[in-house]
This record gives C-alpha cells, sequence and structure tokens, in this order.
C-alpha cells in the first residue's frame, strides 16, 4: 500500500472527526457565530474532499490491491479485540469520495440556506456527525467502525428529522424514525456480536471478499439476515417504508442529503460490500429479491399520487432503492455503484430544487409553449381501492406500528428469558 | 351503528338546508383569503373584522385565530430601552386615551396618568400559579425591589443609596411590603374565576377529559384527502371523478372495504362511510346529520363548524377560495365547495370519536355519541379562581411602582385595594400592550411628518426625460437615485398596471394571464405577436432547438419519478448531473452567466398587438385588442391623474415590474401587486405603445390633453431582485429622441447599481465595503440562486404612503419605506382625481401594510412561519415538513427586517376636502375611521399638516427639525445596517451656493 492512499484516507477520516470536535466545543463554550462556523466547516470537509479523491485517483492510477489498514485496538481483553480498521478498495474509496462530495455541496447550500435561523450551530455539528458517520460506514474495515458510523448515521438523520423543535410534528416523527433506526442498530449489533462470538473477530474483510471459511453456512445465514433486517430498515424497504414519509421534516437541505443521497443509499452500499455472504445463501437472496421488487412497486405506487412534492420526490427514490437491492441480489457489482451514484446526485438536486416545483413548471410550459397536464384516468371504479392503498401509503404506518410492536414483543420475552436465565445461575452459583 | 336511522335526515327540510348554506358561507368569511400560491395577492389578514376598529379587530382575531394581538411586552420593553419607543409618546398615547379620567387620583399621590404610565413603562410581570410559587421562594423578589424602579419610587422607599450596608433594612422593608400585600389582597373582594369559555370541538373535549387528541387521527386523513382534490398536476395519478365534489369522492374512496386498514380509525371509518354512501346524501345533507349525531344545538352551529373549519384553516381556505374563484385555480378548476369539506371532516370526526370511545372502554356497541361527548365534558374541570399570593403579586408590583410604603399599603381600604385591582384589570397586558404599539407607531409616523414638513418643495421647470415608475415602495429608491443621477428626470409614481387591465399572453407563455388588480376582472386580451415566422433559418433552428431542450427536461423530470425509465436513467446518465449539481448550488453566479448567454440567443423581436381585432376570439377575457377610444381613455386618465397634463419632456419613460428568484414558492408575493401578482412590464409597454398612437394622441388632444408630437413613450420592467431593466421597442423610437433615449439608459444604468447598493446593505452576506458595481453582481447572483432564501425583502420596512406632487418628496430619503404616488392638486378643486386615485390605491396599499403588520405580530400564527421546512402541496400552496396545514401568510424572512406599523398615509389635499371624500367612499372610511390606516392631510397651500379621520382632525406640529445629509443617498446609508432616520439629501454643490 502506498503511503500517499494511506495518508490520504487517514485525513479524509480525520478531518470531519476533527471538524466534530471543535464544534462541538465551540458549541459547548457558546463561541463561534455564523461566519466563523461557515469558515471551519468549508475548511475541514475541503480537505476531507481533498484526502478522499487523492485516495480515489491514487489508488486506481497505481492500480493497487484492497487492503486493510489497521490502526490497532480500541481495546483488547484475552481473546477478543474491538479494532478500528479500514478497509481500502475501490468500492469504500468511491463511495467515500461520492459522500464527501456531496456533503460539501450541502454544506455549500446550508450556509446560505439557513443564514439567520436558529439553531444553525445545531444544524452544522449534526451534519458533521453525519460526515463522520457516513465516512466510518463506507470505509468501515471492521464491524465496530461499521457500527459507530451506523450509530452516527442514525443519530445524526433523527436530530435533524426533529431539527424544528418548537413544533411537535417533527419532535414527535423524529422519535418514530429514531425507534426505527433503533431496530436497525439492534440488528446490527447483534450481528456484530454474533460475528465476533463466531469468529473471534469483527474482521470484516472475509465477508467482503468471500472468503467465508470459518463461518459455517447456518451462521452466514444468520449474520446475513440479521444485517438485511439493519438494511431495510435504516434504507426504508419494505415493510419498513412507513417512516419514510415522516422523515421529511427537516429543512430541506438535511433532507435532500439523507433521503435522497446519502442515507438512503447507505444500507445499499452495505449490501454491495456484504454481497458474496449474501448471495452464499439462496434464503438471503431471495429475501432480498423480494424486499427490492415490493419496495420498488411499493414507492412507485405511492409515489404517483403523492401530492406534495417532499413526499412524491421521496417515494419516487424508494422505487429507485428498491430496484438498486434486486440489481445486487442479481450478483451485479457495477451497475448499482453507478446507480447509485447518479441517483444521489441527481436527487439530491432534485432535492435541494423541490420547492422551485412552481417556477420550474412555469419555465417548462413556457418553453414548450403549452400547459403540462396531469391526464385524468383511473375513473373506473376498480381502481379506487388500489387508489386509496398508495393514497394512504399502502398503510404502511400500520403496517410499520405492527412490525416495531412485534419487536418489541420479542424483545419483552427476551428479557423475561435472560431474567429467568441469570436469576437461575445465581441461585445455582449461591448454592455452590 | 347509529341510534337513530338515517330516514329524517334524508329528505332535509329545504330552509334548513339554506340556513345550513348560509352557516357555511359566513364560516368562509373567517378563513384565510389566500388562494393558489403561484398568484400572491397581498391583503389585510384579518380583512374578516373590517368592521371593527383595529385594536378590537386584533382582539377579537387573536381570540377566535388564537393568536397575538401585539409583540410581546417583553419586546416592546426592549423597544424603549434601545430609545425606538419614546417615553414622551407613551405619556401623549395615555393622555390621548384617559382624557379626564387621567388626572383623578387614585391612590397616594399619583394621578391615575402617572401610575398607568409607570404600570406600562415598568411593566408588571404576569405570574401565576406554579411560576409564581417558583419566583417567590427562587428569585430575590421579596428581598430586594425591583431594580428598575424610577428613582423617586425609591426615595419614597427610604432606600435611595444601594450600598450594602443598607442590605439588610432593604430586605426588611421588602419582605414587610410583601406582607402588608398578602394582608390587603384578603381585605379587598375575593376575586371570581376568570371566564373561560367551555371548549366546543369535540377534539377539546375529549383531549381534557381522556388525554386522547383525536386531530392526530382526522388530519393526517383530511390533508391527504384535501389535497388529493385540491391537485394541480403534482401527482402523476390524479384523484379520480373530481367533478362530483370532494364529499363524494372521500365517500366512493373510504367505503372501499380497504379502508379499514387505515390505523387506527379505519374500522369505524369504513362503517360510516357506507352508512353514508347507501344514504346517497350530499355534502349539506351530510354535514346536518353529521351535527345532529354530535349532538350541538342549532344555534351553536355556527360557532361549531367556525371552530372546525378553523382548526384546519389552510386548506379550509383554499377550498373556499376556489369555490369563489374557480378561474384562479393554476391549471384544472375543481368542484371546491367548503361545505363539502366541513362534511367529511365531521364525518372523519365521528369516527375517531367513536374510536376514542372504545379506546376508553365505553364498548364496541352501537354508542351515543352525544351522551358520551357530554360525560366527558362533565369530567373537565374549570379554572380556579386567583390565589391571595397571585392578588397581592399584582399588589406588590404596584405599591412599589407607586412608592407606597408597607405602611401606606396597611393604611388602605378595601375599596382602596378594589380600585387597585380594577386599575391593573384595566391596563391588563394586552392593553399595556397596545399602548406601548401605539407609541411604537407614533414615533416613526411623526418623524414621517417631520419629513415632509421640513422638506423645501421645489418643482423641476423643464425635465429632460420623465419616468413613471409603480407607486411600490421598492421604487422609492431607484426613483431618488436616477434624480440624484440625473437632476433634470423627473418620476412619477401610479399603480404598477398603468390602468391597462387585460388579460396577456407572451410570446413564449404558455397561458394567459390577468394582469390588473385582483379586484377587476379584465375584459380585454393582449398577445405578444412572435414574427419569428418572418425571421431566417437560423432563428427557426434555435426556436426548434429549444423546444427539443425543454421536451427532453420534460421527460427527465418526469421520468425520475417512474421507476422503470428513472433506473435506466439513472443508471446510464445520472452521474452527470454532479455537473448541474455543482453548478446550481455551489456556483450559481456562474450558471446564470451560462444561462444567460443561452438566453442571450433567444429572438425578443416579438411585438404586442395591443390593436383592436373585432373578429378575434380571444383565449381568455370578452374582446382581443382595446379600440382607439379605449386606449385614450386609459392614456388619459392615467397621465392627468398624475398630473403630467401640460409639461411632457421629449421623452417619457414607463416602468413596470416583477422579481425573480429561484427555490421560492412565495415568488409571485414579490411580484407587482398592482397586476396582481404578476409582472407590470406589459402593461408599462401597453401604456407606453397606446401614447405613442397619433390616432389616440388626436383623440386625446379633443379632450384638452395635448400631447406635444416630438414626446415618444418607451416601456420597460424592472426586475425588483436582480435589478434588471429591461426596455421594450426602443429600435422603434424616433431618430430625435436617440439620443435622449441613450442618456436616460445611461442614468438608469448608474441609477440601477447604485439602487442594489443601497439594498445590499440589508443583506449581511454583502460586505459593508462593497463598490456598487459588486452590488449589482450581488443581487443578481441572489436571485439565481437557489440556496437563497431571502431574494429581496419584498415590502419589507413599508410604514409610510404619500399621495402628492413628487416636488413635495424629492430629495427626501426615504428609505425604501414609502409608497409614493403622483397627484397633482392644482386643477383638481373639486377631488374628483383625488377620489379616483384614493380608491384605487389605499386599498392596496393597507393590505400589503396590514400582511406584513400581522405577520411579523406573529410569524407562526398569522404568518407561515420560517420558509425551510415549506413543502409545495398541490401545487397551490405550502405545508410545513412532512405533513400540516396549509400556511398561509407570508414566510419569516420575507419579515425579517419589517416593523409592524400602521401605514401613515398623507394626502396633499385641503384637509376639509380630504375628509369630505373620507365619507364619500365607504371601504375609504372604514380603512381610515376604523385606524386601520393613519391617513393625515397636507395643505398645499399652506404647508400644514392634519391628522384626521372623516369626523375628527387634530392639527400636527413639527417636532424636530429634518436631518440634512450632503452629498449622495450614499453618504446617508453607508455602513449602516438598520432602519435609517429620513433625511433630505442635499448636492455637495448646494454647499458652496
Amino acid at each position: 500500500m502506498s503511503p500517499l492512499v494511506e495518508t490520504a484516507v487517514l485525513v479524509a477520516c480525520a478531518a470531519p472527526m476533527l471538524l466534530l470536535l471543535v464544534l462541538g466545543v465551540a458549541a459547548l463554550a457558546n463561541r463561534l457565530q455564523e461566519r466563523g462556523i461557515g469558515a471551519l466547516t468549508r475548511a475541514g470537509l475541503l480537505v476531507a474532499l481533498a484526502g478522499a479523491l487523492t485516495a480515489l485517483v491514487t489508488y486506481h492510477v497505481a492500480g493497487q490491491r484492497p487492503q486493510t489498514l489497521r490502526y490497532g485496538a480500541w481495546f483488547a481483553a484475552s481473546e477478543a479485540a474491538f479494532s478500528f480498521d479500514l478497509a481500502i478498495d475501490g468500492l469504500s474509496l468511491g463511495f467515500a469520495a461520492l459522500s464527501i462530495l456531496i456533503c460539501n455541496v450541502v454544506a455549500a447550500f446550508s450556509f446560505r440556506y439557513l443564514h439567520h435561523e436558529q439553531g444553525f450551530r445545531r444544524y452544522f455539528f449534526q451534519m458533521t456527525l453525519f460526515v463522520v458517520g457516513i465516512t466510518f460506514v463506507a470505509l468501515a474495515g471492521s464491524v465496530e467502525v461499521l457500527f459507530v458510523g451506523w450509530e452516527f448515521l442514525g443519530l445524526s438523520s433523527a436530530l435533524l428529522v426533529g431539527f424544528f423543535q418548537e413544533r411537535r410534528a417533527p419532535v414527535a416523527n423524529a422519535l418514530r424514525v429514531y425507534a426505527v433506526y433503533r431496530l436497525s442498530d439492534a440488528a446490527m449489533l447483534s450481528a456484530a456480536v454474533l460475528l465476533h462470538h463466531w469468529t473471534g473477530s469483527g474482521n470484516l474483510t472475509p465477508l467482503f471478499s468471500g472468503g467465508l471459511e470459518h463461518l459455517g453456512p447456518v451462521h452466514a445465514l444468520v449474520v446475513g439476515l440479521l444485517l438485511i433486517v439493519s438494511v431495510a430498515s435504516k434504507s426504508a424497504l419494505w415493510p419498513f417504508s412507513g417512516w419514510l414519509p415522516r422523515a421529511m421534516e427537516g429543512p430541506t437541505p438535511s433532507s435532500a442529503v439523507y433521503y435522497g443521497a446519502l442515507s438512503i443509499h447507505a444500507g445499499c452500499f452495505l449490501l454491495l460490500r456484504v454481497q458474496p455472504l449474501l448471495l452464499a445463501s439462496t434464503v438471503a437472496t431471495v429475501l432480498m429479491v423480494i424486499g427490492g421488487v415490493i419496495t420498488a412497486f411499493y414507492g412507485a405506487l405511492a409515489g404517483r399520487v403523492q401530492t406534495d412534492v417532499k413526499s412524491a420526490i421521496s417515494y419516487a427514490t424508494l422505487a429507485q432503492v428498491g430496484i438498486i437491492v434486486v440489481e445486487i441480489s442479481c450478483g451485479l457489482r457495477i451497475l448499482p455503484m453507478l446507480h447509485i451514484t447518479g441517483h444521489a446526485c441527481f436527487r439530491l438536486l432534485q432535492f435541494l430544487s423541490a420547492p422551485n416545483v412552481l417556477h420550474d413548471l412555469h419555465d417548462l410550459e413556457n418553453r414548450l409553449g403549452a400547459a403540462i397536464h396531469a391526464p385524468e384516468r383511473g375513473a373506473a371504479r376498480g381502481r379506487t381501492s388500489l387508489y386509496l392503498f398508495a393514497l394512504e401509503r399502502g398503510f404502511a404506518d400500520g403496517v410499520l406500528e405492527r412490525v416495531v410492536g412485534a419487536c418489541r414483543y420479542l424483545v419483552g420475552k427476551l428479557d423475561v428469558f435472560d431474567r429467568l436465565l441469570v436469576a437461575d445461575r445465581s441461585r445455582k452459583r449461591d448454592r455452590t | 351503528m347509529h341510534s337513530t336511522s338515517g330516514g329524517s335526515a334524508a329528505t332535509p327540510d329545504p330552509g334548513q338546508h339554506t340556513a345550513l348554506e348560509d352557516i357555511v358561507r359566513h364560516v368562509g368569511h373567517l378563513l384565510p383569503a389566500q388562494g393558489p400560491i403561484d398568484v400572491f395577492i397581498h391583503h389585510n389578514t384579518l380583512h374578516a373584522f373590517a368592521d371593527l376598529t383595529f385594536d378590537d379587530a386584533v382582539l377579537e382575531a387573536g381570540r377566535i385565530y388564537g393568536c397575538q394581538p401585539y409583540l410581546s411586552e417583553d419586546r416592546y420593553r426592549d423597544e424603549l430601552r434601545s430609545g425606538r419607543i419614546d417615553e414622551a409618546d407613551v405619556t401623549a398615547v395615555l393622555a390621548a386615551t384617559l382624557g379626564l379620567r387621567g388626572e383623578e387620583r387614585v391612590v397616594g399621590e399619583h394621578t391615575r396618568l402617572e401610575l398607568w404610565r409607570r404600570m406600562v413603562v415598568y411593566g408588571l410581570p404576569e405570574r401565576a400559579g406554579e411560576a409564581l410559587g417558583w419566583e417567590l421562594s427562587e428569585t430575590d423578589v421579596l428581598v430586594r425591589l425591583r431594580g428598575d424602579l424610577p428613582a423617586d419610587a425609591r426615595q419614597a422607599a427610604g432606600l435611595s443609596s444601594t450600598a450594602s450596608g443598607r442590605r439588610a433594612e432593604e430586605s426588611r422593608y421588602v419582605a414587610a411590603l410583601w406582607s402588608a400585600c398578602q394582608a390587603a389582597a384578603q381585605r379587598g373582594a375575593s376575586a371570581v374565576a376568570p371566564d373561560v369559555p367551555r371548549p366546543r370541538r369535540p377534539r377539546d373535549i375529549v383531549l381534557a377529559a381522556r388525554g386522547i387528541d383525536i386531530d392526530d387521527w382526522v388530519h393526517p386523513i383530511l390533508i391527504r384527502t384535501t389535497s388529493a382534490f385540491l391537485d394541480q398536476g403534482l401527482a402523476d395519478w390524479p384523484m379520480a371523478g373530481r367533478d362530483r365534489g370532494l364529499y363524494r369522492c372521500f365517500i366512493d374512496l373510504y367505503s372501499r372495504r380497504i379502508a379499514r386498514l387505515c390505523r387506527p380509525i379505519g374500522k369505524q371509518l369504513l362503517a360510516i362511510a357506507r352508512a353514508e354512501l347507501e344514504s346517497g346524501r350530499d355534502g349539506l345533507a351530510s354535514l346536518q346529520r353529521s351535527l345532529e349525531e354530535l349532538g350541538q344545538p342549532r344555534a351553536d352551529w355556527q360557532a361549531f363548524l367556525r371552530d372546525e373549519a378553523l382548526a384546519l384553516r389552510g386548506f379550509a381556505g383554499m377550498i373556499h377560495q376556489i369555490e369563489l374563484r374557480p378561474d384562479r385555480a393554476p391549471t384544472r378548476a375543481v368542484d371546491a365547495r367548503l361545505a363539502d369539506l366541513l362534511a367529511v371532516r365531521l364525518v372523519i370526526v365521528r369516527a375517531a370519536l367513536a374510536h376514542a370511545a372504545a379506546r376508553s372502554g365505553a364498548g364496541d356497541g352501537p354508542l351515543d355519541l352525544r351522551a358520551w361527548l357530554d360525560g366527558c365534558a362533565a369530567d373537565s374541570s374549570a379554572p380556579p379562581a386567583p390565589t391571595t399570593d397571585e392578588r397581592a403579586w399584582a399588589l406588590f408590583h404596584m405599591a412599589q411602582l407607586a412608592g407606597l410604603t408597607p405602611a401606606n399599603v396597611e393604611d388602605l381600604h378595601a375599596r382602596d385595594i378594589d380600585a387597585l385591582q380594577a386599575e391593573r384589570r384595566a391596563l391588563d397586558g394586552v392593553a399595556r400592550r397596545r399602548v406601548l404599539h401605539q407609541a411604537y407607531e407614533r414615533r416613526l409616523r411623526h418623524r414621517f411628518y417631520d419629513a415632509l414638513l421640513g422638506n423645501r418643495a421645489e418643482a423641476i421647470e423643464a425635465p429632460a426625460f420623465q419616468a413613471i415608475f409603480c407607486i411600490d415602495e421598492r421604487e422609492e429608491s431607484i426613483r431618488r437615485h436616477l434624480e440624484e443621477v440625473d437632476p433634470l428626470a423627473e418620476t412619477f409614481g401610479v399603480a404598477g398596471f398603468f390602468g391597462v387591465a387585460m388579460y396577456y399572453r407572451g410570446a413564449t407563455d404558455a397561458h394567459a394571464r390577468p394582469l390588473c388588480p385582483v379586484s377587476i376582472r379584465p375584459r380585454h386580451f393582449i398577445a405578444e405577436l412572435d414574427d419569428a415566422p418572418a425571421q431566417g433559418l437560423r432563428q427557426r433552428l434555435l426556436r426548434r432547438w429549444q423546444h427539443i431542450g425543454a421536451l427532453v427536461d420534460k421527460n427527465v423530470h418526469l421520468g425520475s419519478r417512474r421507476a422503470r425509465l428513472g433506473a435506466v436513467f439513472f443508471a446510464a446518465l445520472g452521474a452527470l448531473w454532479v455537473v448541474p449539481l455543482l453548478l446550481r448550488v455551489v456556483f450559481p453566479w456562474l450558471y446564470r452567466a451560462l444561462a444567460r448567454s443561452y438566453d442571450g440567443l433567444q429572438f425578443r423581436r416579438a411585438r404586442l398587438g395591443i390593436a383592436h381585432q373585432p373578429h378575434d376570439s380571444p383565449p381568455a377575457g370578452e374582446q382581443s385588442g382595446f379600440t382607439t377610444e379605449e386606449m385614450a381613455e386609459i392614456v388619459y386618465s392615467q397621465l392627468v391623474g398624475i398630473g403630467i397634463r401640460d409639461r411632457f419632456a421629449p421623452l417619457v419613460l414607463v416602468l413596470g415590474h416583477g422579481s425573480t428568484s429561484l427555490n421560492n414558492p412565495h415568488e409571485a408575493a414579490h411580484d407587482c401587486g398592482a397586476c396582481g401578482g404578476g409582472r407590470g412590464g406589459p402593461n408599462a409597454r401597453a401604456l407606453a405603445q397606446m401614447a405613442n398612437l397619433p390616432e389616440v394622441r388626436s383623440l386625446l388632444a379633443s379632450r384638452g390633453l395635448h400631447i406635444p408630437s416630438r414626446t415618444w413613450f418607451v416601456g420597460g420592467e424592472r426586475n425588483t431582485a436582480s435589478n434588471d431593466i429591461t426596455l421594450y421597442d426602443t429600435d422603434e423610437s424616433p431618430e430625435h429622441v436617440r439620443a435622449l433615449l441613450q442618456r436616460a439608459v445611461e442614468s438608469l444604468q448608474t441609477a440601477r447599481r447604485r439602487e442594489a447598493h443601497e439594498r445590499c446593505r440589508r443583506f449581511e452576506s454583502a460586505g459593508a465595503w462593497l463598490p456598487p458595481a459588486a452590488a449589482l453582481w450581488h443581487v443578481q447572483a441572489r436571485s439565481a440562486d437557489l440556496a437563497q432564501p431571502r431574494p429581496e425583502f419584498g415590502h419589507a420596512t413599508n410604514a409610510f404612503c404619500f399621495v402628492g406632487r413628487r416636488a413635495r418628496t424629492r430629495g427626501l430619503f426615504l428609505d425604501r419605506r414609502a409608497f409614493l404616488v403622483s397627484y397633482d392638486p392644482e386643477g383638481d378643486a373639486d377631488g374628483a382625481l383625488l377620489e379616483k386615485t384614493l380608491a384605487g390605491v389605499v386599498p392596496v396599499v393597507a393590505g400589503i401594510s396590514l400582511e406584513y403588520l400581522f405577520g411579523y405580530i406573529d410569524p407562526t400564527g398569522y404568518g407561515s412561519g420560517t420558509k425551510l421546512p415549506h413543502n409545495v402541496t398541490a401545487l397551490v400552496g405550502v405545508m410545513d415538513g412532512a405533513q400540516s396545514d396549509l400556511r398561509t401568510g407570508l414566510p419569516w424572512q420575507m419579515l425579517e427586517i419589517h416593523e409592524p406599523v400602521r401605514l401613515a398615509i398623507v394626502v396633499e389635499a385641503k384637509p376639509s376636502l380630504l375628509q369630505e371624500l373620507v365619507a364619500r367612499d365607504a371601504e375609504l372610511q372604514r380603512l381610515v375611521d376604523h385606524r386601520w390606516v393613519l391617513l393625515a392631510a397636507l395643505d398645499p397651500t399652506s404647508a400644514e399638516l392634519v391628522e384626521l379621520d372623516s369626523a375628527s382632525a387634530t392639527r400636527y406640529v413639527q417636532e424636530h427639525a429634518l436631518h440634512v445629509t450632503r452629498g449622495d443617498s450614499r453618504r446617508h446609508y453607508q455602513g449602516r445596517r438598520g432602519h435609517l432616520p429620513l433625511a433630505r439629501i442635499e448636492p455637495a454643490a448646494h454647499e458652496g451656493a
């Protein structure tokens, strides 16, 4: 591994972390004003971008091989260690560079957009938290790094949904989003624990490259399923889609970067990473295909009847995410990555200019010299039910309540079981 | 399911039916009057209350809408501290309010006026319940006197020095005062519990009694259905059969079996929708049935429906507006009826109540909603009467302010105490805010009067050229700068549709749109005629190319929302989007430059077809083009109205205005109000063309208006966001005005640069050092920037209006705050011209001023809050975030720098004549006598200013001399961000003279 790549990766990782620290301390000390925050964030993100792009270019130009960078263990016990590993390959560097580029664009947008807004400082702190999270997810070489990144994504996302904290709806919806994200995190954590338990380390590289010798087929399936649940709830795949429209509460740029560009694709990226593991099992593959297809249909159907611009775009995004998942489960690698990149860039701009929809429509009509009318159709009574289904967003709120309710029930049972087990053990120990 | 059969309501009494229709119509008056957002018309937010005086209306509306009547007391007190509110003004306002009662003694040595003045200036902190308990136990209020007491009050306590040795003494004194007040409060008449009206909405009753908010179940369904019904083309798959009305659409949808999945009230909703479907009731019948089902007595229907409609007032208002003016729906007229919306709402409310009852254990069986609601209502408790401490708290503060010692308080009789409490009730928080608000307005208004009285009138004998602008206060600055650049330029102000009420379609426009005040429905249609076919191959190719580009754009944007097409597109080409992404978001100025170079290729050789075409049938309106007589009438009324009569310069520019901004659903709110939220360029162009026609001129000559043959009119438009100025048809101007036109264009160039510079002082992102050339670039980039929520500040800071000769205001720096209407009192002895001018102008400027005022006073109640979470819905309005009511009113970013004051209108006319005119026009009288605007007359001959309404008149005596700045406007504003004092700008050359 050339030292240049290594240094560049380190810079890309460290710059946002440093920025997060500075913004956090400054916020506690009540120090920085808009200009200061702007200058710092700009500088930090540009440095990170320079690092990520350098790494990506050098890696490809020098024709290097995938590798893991190890930065030692966070802590180690006798046989197990929590290690800080970064995986360097074309995929991880590509996604990291894309993410940091998009974050730069959105930050540039937000400086002007949030001018004079209460919570300006809060916004940029949470955005930086997101940048750190997405960089970790992109570059994770061990399940620990992945988990931390995943948590940061979820946390910053929920906090930004609840950005307008003086109104009730954003806070309630943020809580709902956060609850689903906890489910995702729980699945991820279970996967991490099991992986440690079965392989003795959290190293993800074997999963990325398909070296699954020391993970039995059943074990691989369980880890794979947990990852699918985690991804499905984070990327709003069916049956977890109910939270997506509720996440549209934040300011436009945060909706854009999370649900148009990056957060929603983070799950797809992860699936793409662990593709060898998932494809090794027919059950996981079939599940992914089914989930992807349902999501694509659902997104396309619900998106067609939504009457507010943010929901319409977010469902259209969801449909594409479903298709990307199907592409991944078909064993494709380049196509999904291209799809993710193109989709993220386009949707970002579409989301950012969502409030411009009236202006765009008038402009387009004038250039065409004619009105654009949606055709009136579906008058047949038979399609009324389908229309209602789409209008009510596939009753996904109810579905989500049931799914999360079921999980809560399961956790409750596990808790009871756990208590019994602990009580039993301690009784035995007392006796001895 | 229901306790009564549907039979009785299926054959409603027709008399009752119309009675209910009347009730619904009345309810409609109270709803926000904002129509579809792509045409934004400023109007008085409280128009429904115009029959009340301003001060009564803000209270009444505040009660009904749950909004603030004035700014908060703290806010006014900040303004007192900063000097923006003058204590002298507070005293003056109180003296005027109290009259002779002000001289009476209430208690102690102070008169009522003095007591009230102290209560207003220093305030009585309002605390009750736990907040009071906290204040008493956790702060030092019972240890120290108030820190802000006036010196004499402190002296009365014998504690004038604050030396540390006095601390213990002060603490003893305050404790004694508090116990004296507690004892006094007990001696006084025991207070009664405040009279809180019983909640009327089932939601409030259930929330109070059972802790369930049924609106959380009702609103999502209602919002989705209503916006799907209203949708103007956002959804790809529109709701079917919308011509049946909202109620039928709703019942058809939710009586499908699948509706039961609609958590959590699906089961109940399905049952009720099925029953409604079977009964075949229409919206109105269903509404009546629901009212009976909910047990509402007939007498309460109006109040009940009002409260229910107001719970989601944005949508209800939009439905009502489209019901009133179906032609204002942007693309597709839908059969909207308020009665339908209310019927749908009550059906869902019934389902929600049934579910709430089931959830709180009323059983799943047949349910009598009425009885259940009564049960809930009985469970909620009335608010308690004020405690002794709460009553003592007010006395405690009044004693401190009035300088009463503990001994004084102990000596008070029960009736003195009641008298004190009565004073406190008479001057409660709202009353104090009213006084402070009036003082806040008074100061600014008086500075305007001072400026008018202090300005030296000077008329230009022989203007080089004349320019007619809109009366808009944003044109004040460009007019001033133009006059500073070219001292021989003369400017006028007239309502920006220039008398040309028309439907207009530009050469590249898809639709015809009305360009005139909303109150007028235009009869005429004018099209811009494109003579491209006569042009070369290059033009035709260009146009074809543009069309193809538009088709591609259309398919990309629509296709991106489809699954399959989108997938192909994104995977293949999406990555290329990083280029427009970077250009549009990070480098908007570069994008603008590129887009404009493309625009520059456009063929702008089209002509306006104003001539009457008797055989054409226009796409809108009744008649294509204007007849010569109509044109002559328009030109006559415009030119005579502004008093230009006999002093034509060889060149007259007519400039309308509009505004361009991106990512701004409220873009139209920056356009010209007199054009009904459109752009006034075509109107200006039409007027210029009319005035240039020889046959029109000869008709005018026969009416006594002689336009010299050398005089030429040129129309144009200014963009108030980017400061671009377009002049039309300059190639048609005759040879002899070319040089003059060149001079005018150069002056306009300089003026627009300077104007942009002045505007930039309000933008924090523009440095104070900005040179004028960079300022122009700055405002241009702003209007093309997706990330910019403040492309311009619109009408914010408007405060004044002057109707009269420019000579009275020329040279005044009015800080872009004054609507300037040209009117010449000479030759209008009977006031006929003035009557027409006032009738047209005053309601428009009052609407703008009041919308900004209420928006600023309650930005989330009357305004639409911050625009950052705004989400365009159904192409008719915006919601907050994922789902909310339609937000009406102005967004905070447009209001931010405003000062909420009523408009001070000064008319250059004899006071007696103005009074007569006010009394003659009902609308004007209502606005003036009810103090929605504050009117004054400036006598044209004696330079005397009289504040008046139709019944009374008060002479104003100049308070301050006018500040004079030598040089140009820039000398006055450079380096300063906030509101500036009005001043007279005198050319530096005068210094030596």
